[in-house]
C-alpha cells in the first residue's frame, strides 16, 4: 500500500518538469502573438529587407540583422584561434602548475559579468581603437567582436579541453609507443578523435555571440545602418531590443523587437538542436 | 520436484535496449530450498535475479517480458502483470548485492533501514528486530556492543553479513544473493554458507555464484546460465 | 608535424594564444582596479548617509549603490526561490521517472530554453507586462516580480540540468540498494539520490545566483530603473548594480559618477567571483558529506 502523500509528490515532479519545457513553449508562442500583426499585411518583406528609418514609417530590421552577422561571426572567427591554442596548449602540457593556472583562470574568467567587460570596453577599448585607426569614434564591430571573443572564449575552452581529455589514454599512448611527441598526439590523434566536441564548443560560443546584448549595445555604437566597415558603428538584433523597448506599445516601431526576438529564438534554437544532434550521433544518453 | 514450487519464471527476456541477455528462459525454484545460479561472468546471473523482483525496472534501458510467480504465504503473485505498489514486492523478496554496500551510517541505522522505509516507526519494536536479524546472519555477537557506530568501520566479511541481516530484518520468504562470498576471505565465506545453509528452513534462497564447489557443498538444486538460456543441473 | 620545427611554431603559436587572452582579461581586471580602487569607500554604497542609518532604512541613500546592491538582492532571492525548487523538482523528474521518449523531448527543451538569448527571455517578461496589463488589470507594471520571474526562467535550464547530472552521476549500484530494500522511488530521492547529488546541485544553484546577480538584459526589459530608492514592493521599480553599471557607462555627468561606476563594477565583479570560487570548493569538498539522518 502506497503512503498517502507520494501519489501527491510525484505528480508535483512531473508538473514541474511538464511547467519548465513549457516556458520553452510560451516563449515562442508569446512572441508569436505579439509580432503577428507584423507577420499579417504582408510586412514580412519589408521589415526584414528593409532599411530602419522609423520618421519614415520604415522598421526594416536588415541593418540590425547585417551588424548581428557581422560582429557575432568576427568574434567568433577571433577566438576560435585563440581557443584551440590554449587547449592544445594546456592538453600538451599535461599536468603541470602553467597548466593548472590557466585552467583556474579560464573557470575565472567565467564568473566575469558582461556588464563588466563592457565597462572596461567603453573606457580602455574604445578610446585605444579609435587612436589606433585615427577614424571613427572608436564604438565600432571591430571594438564589439574583439570583446565578444574575450567574452565567448572561457566557455569554448571548457568545453575543448573537455573534449581533448576525452580522447581515449589508450590512444595517446599508442602515439607514445610509436616514439611519437605529445604535440604529434595532439595533431594526428587527438584533434581528430575529439572533433565532435570542438564542433559543439564552436556551436555554443556562436550561441553565446548572437544572444550577447550588453557589449554590442555599450561597444558597437548603435548606430542603424549596415556597417560598411569594421571601422563603423552598428546594431545587432539583441541591443536594438534594449534600445526600442521604451517606445510605443502599440507602435510598429516597437512591434519591430519582436521580428529580432524571433529571429533571434529561431537561430539560438537551430544552434541548440544542432549541439544535441552531435551528442547523439556520438552515442551519448542525451 | 517433491517439494512445492516457490518462484516459476516462464519464457523470460530479459533485453538492455537492443541486447538480449535472456532469452525465453524458464526456471523454478523450490521453497525453503537453497537454489543455485552458475554460469561464466557477464552472461546474465545477476540480471536475472533482478527480474524477480523488478528491480529492473529501476535500471535505464532494461525491458522484461515473460512471467514470473511467485506463491506467496498468502496467495501466489504474478510479477509482471497488472500494476502494484512495488516496494511491497521488495519487501518480500530480498536481494544481497555482490559488493557489501553498507550505508555510511550507524549498523543499527542500516539494519533498521528496510522497517523505517517501511514506516515502522516504534523504536522498541526496531530495535527488537534488528537484533533479530543479527543472530540470524551469525553476526549479533560482534556487534552487540557498538550498534551505534558507523557501519563502514566493520570488515569485508561483516559488512556482507551486516547487507545480508539489512536484507533480513522484514522477514522475506525469497532471499536472493549475488555472488555473495566472491569479495571475501575464505573464512568470512565459509560463515556467509553456513548462515545460508542455517536460514534454508525460514526462506527461498536463490543464489549466484561462480564457485562450483560452494555449489556444491551448500545448494539443494543448480542452474546455470550459457548463451541466454537457462539449463538445470544435477 | 613531422618535423620539429612545424611543432615548435605550433606551439608558438599555442603560447601566444595563451598570452593573448590572459593578457587580454589581465588588461581589463588591472585597469578596473586600478582606476576604481579609489572608489571603493563606504561613500560609494551608502552615499552621504550613515552607514547604519541607511541600513536600518531610517535615512535614504541618495549617492550611493545600496538601493542598487538592495535591489540586486532581492532579485536574486526572488529569482532563485522560484527556479530552485521547480528545476530541482524537474531534474529529478527527468533523471528518475521520465521514460525514454518524453525524456528526450522534455530535454530539448530544455536545451532550447538554455540556449535562448537573455534579451529574449527579458522580452517574454516585457510581453507577460503587456499582455496582463491588457486583459488582466491596469496596475500591472515591470516590477520587481516580473523580473524576478523572468530571471527565474532564465536560470532554470541550468539548474535542471545540474541536478540531472548530479543525480546520474550517483553509480549504478548505490541507485539499487535502497530501492532493493523495499524504497519506493520517492524515498530513494529523498534519502539516497538528493544527499548524494547536494554538492552538484549547491554548486549549480551557486552559479545560477551569480547570473541573476549579474544579469542586465532581462532586468532592463521588466522594471529596473536607475534611481528610483530602495525597493518599495514586489509590484513596483528598483535598482541593480549591474544596470548602474551600464547607465553610468553612458550617462555619467561628472568625474564622481564615473568612479561610481568603477566602483560598482569591482564590487559586482568581487561579488561574482566570490560566488564562482563558492560553487567550486562546494562541487570539490562536499562530495561525501551528505549522510546525515536516516
Amino acid at each position: 500500500m502506497r503512503p498517502a502523500g507520494e501519489r501527491l509528490a510525484e505528480g508535483g515532479l512531473a508538473a514541474s518538469a511538464l511547467a519548465s519545457s513549457l516556458v520553452t513553449v510560451a516563449i515562442l508562442l508569446f512572441l508569436l502573438v505579439m509580432g503577428l500583426p507584423l507577420l499579417r499585411g504582408g510586412l514580412i518583406l519589408q521589415l526584414l529587407g528593409g532599411g530602419w528609418q522609423p520618421d519614415q514609417g520604415q522598421y526594416g530590421i536588415a541593418p540590425m540583422l547585417a551588424g548581428t552577422l557581422l560582429i557575432a561571426p568576427l568574434g567568433l572567427l577571433i577566438a576560435l584561434p585563440l581557443c584551440l591554442g590554449v587547449s592544445a596548449l594546456v592538453t600538451v602540457l599535461g599536468q603541470n602548475a602553467v597548466s593548472t593556472f590557466i585552467r583556474g583562470f579560464v573557470r575565472f574568467m567565467t564568473g566575469i559579468p558582461t556588464v563588466v567587460y563592457g565597462f572596461v570596453g567603453v573606457f580602455l577599448l574604445v578610446p585605444l581603437v579609435r587612436e589606433l585607426f585615427g577614424h571613427g569614434s572608436g564604438m565600432c564591430v571591430l571594438s564589439a567582436a574583439l570583446l565578444l571573443a574575450v567574452l565567448i572564449s572561457p566557455t569554448m575552452i571548457l568545453f575543448f579541453t573537455e573534449a581533448f581529455a576525452g580522447v581515449p589514454e589508450s590512444y595517446r599512448r599508442a602515439v607514445d609507443a610509436l616514439g611519437g611527441t605529445r604535440v604529434q598526439a595532439l595533431v594526428y590523434v587527438i584533434l581528430p578523435q575529439a572533433w565532435r566536441g570542438v564542433l559543439s564548443g564552436t556551436i555554443m560560443g556562436m550561441g553565446r555571440a548572437f544572444g550577447d546584448t550588453m557589449i554590442a549595445l555599450m561597444i558597437a555604437g548603435n548606430a542603424a545602418r549596415v556597417p560598411d566597415s569594421l571601422l563603423d558603428p552598428a546594431r545587432t538584433l539583441t541591443s536594438h531590443i534594449a534600445l526600442i523597448k521604451a517606445a510605443d506599445y502599440e507602435s510598429l516601431e516597437f512591434k519591430s523587437i519582436f521580428a529580432c526576438g524571433l529571429v533571434l529564438y529561431l537561430i539560438t534554437a537551430v544552434l541548440a538542436v544542432a549541439v544535441r544532434g552531435l551528442a547523439r550521433d556520438k552515442g551519448a544518453v542525451r | 520436484m517433491s517439494t512445492e514450487v516457490k518462484i516459476s519464471v516462464e519464457n523470460l527476456t530479459f533485453a538492455y535496449g537492443d541486447h538480449v541477455v535472456l532469452d525465453q528462459v524458464s526456471a523454478r525454484f523450490a521453497a525453503q530450498r537453497i537454489t543455485a545460479i552458475t554460469g561464466p561472468s557477464g552472461q546474465g546471473k545477476s540480471t536475472f535475479l533482478t527480474a524477480i523482483n523488478r528491480l529492473s525496472d529501476e535500471i535505464p534501458g532494461a525491458r522484461v517480458t515473460g512471467r514470473v510467480q511467485i506463491n506467496f504465504a498468502d496467495g501466489p503473485l504474478d510479477v509482471y502483470a497488472g500494476r502494484y505498489y512495488l516496494p511491497d514486492l521488495r519487501r518480500r523478496v530480498g536481494l544481497v548485492f555482490q559488493k557489501p554496500n553498507p550505508l555510511p551510517i550507524s549498523i543499527a541505522r542500516n539494519v533498521m533501514l528496510p522497517l523505517a522505509l517501511a514506516g515502522r516507526h516504534s523504536r522498541a519494536r526496531k530495535l527488537e528486530r534488528c537484533e533479530a536479524a543479527l543472530r540470524d546472519a551469525f553476526l549479533w555477537d560482534e556487534v552487540k556492543d557498538r550498534l551505534d557506530r558507523s557501519a563502514l568501520e566493520l570488515s569485508g566479511g561483516q559488512q556482507q553479513r551486516l547487507c545480508i541481516a539489512r536484507a533480513l530484518v522484514l522477514r522475506p520468504e525469497v532471499l536472493m544473493l549475488d555472488e555473495p562470498t566472491s569479495s571475501l576471505d575464505s573464512e568470512a565465506a565459509g560463515q556467509v554458507e553456513d548462515l545460508l545453509v542455517a536460514l534454508r528452513d525460514r526462506c527461498t534462497i536463490i543464489v549466484v555464484s561462480h564457485y562450483l564447489e560452494q555449489v556444491s557443498r551448500i545448494a539443494d538444486h543448480g542452474y546455470r546460465i550459457k548463451d541466454r538460456k537457462v539449463v538445470p543441473v544435477g | 608535424m613531422s618535423s620539429r620545427l612545424a611543432q615548435r611554431v605550433l606551439m608558438a603559436c599555442c603560447w601566444a594564444a595563451a598570452l593573448l587572452l590572459i593578457g587580454a582579461v589581465a588588461a581589463v581586471l588591472g585597469f578596473l582596479l586600478l582606476k576604481g580602487a579609489g572608489a571603493l569607500t563606504p561613500e560609494l554604497i551608502f552615499g552621504e548617509a550613515e552607514p547604519l542609518a541607511a541600513l536600518s532604512g531610517r535615512a535614504q541613500v541618495f549617492d550611493g549603490i545600496l538601493p542598487a546592491i538592495v535591489g540586486t538582492t532581492a532579485l536574486v532571492l526572488l529569482a532563485v526561490g522560484i527556479a530552485l525548487p521547480v528545476g530541482i523538482a524537474a531534474g529529478v523528474y527527468f533523471a528518475v521517472y521520465a521514460p525514454a521518449g518524453l525524456r528526450r523531448v522534455l530535454s530539448l527543451l530544455t536545451d532550447v530554453l538554455a540556449s535562448i538569448p537573455s534579451i529574449v527571455v527579458g522580452l517574454f517578461g516585457l510581453t507577460l507586462v503587456i499582455l496582463m496589463h491588457k486583459h488582466l488589470s491596469a496596475r500591472v507594471y515591470p516590477s520587481l516580480l516580473i523580473s524576478g520571474v523572468a530571471l527565474a526562467c532564465l536560470v532554470l535550464p541550468y539548474i535542471i540540468r545540474t541536478t540531472e547530472v548530479a543525480i546520474e552521476g550517483v553509480d549504478q549500484e548505490t541507485r539499487l540498494t535502497a530501492l532493493a530494500l523495499g524504497a519506493s522511488r520517492l524515498q530513494n530521492i529523498f534519502k539516497v539520490l538528493l544527499p548524494r547529488s547536494l554538492s552538484g546541485i549547491l554548486s549549480g544553484c551557486i552559479l545560477a545566483i551569480g547570473r541573476c546577480a549579474e544579469d542586465t538584459a532581462v532586468i532592463m526589459l521588466t522594471g529596473v530603473v536607475a534611481s528610483v530608492g530602495l525597493p518599495g514592493s514586489l509590484l513596483g521599480r528598483y535598482e541593480a548594480v549591474p544596470f548602474f553599471i551600464y547607465y553610468t557607462s553612458s550617462q555619467y555627468a561628472d568625474q564622481h559618477e564615473l568612479m561610481q561606476g568603477y566602483g560598482a563594477a569591482i564590487v559586482l565583479l568581487a561579488i561574482c567571483s566570490w560566488l564562482f570560487l563558492l560553487a567550486w570548493i562546494i562541487k570539490g569538498r562536499l562530495a561525501g558529506l551528505a549522510f546525515r539522518r536516516v
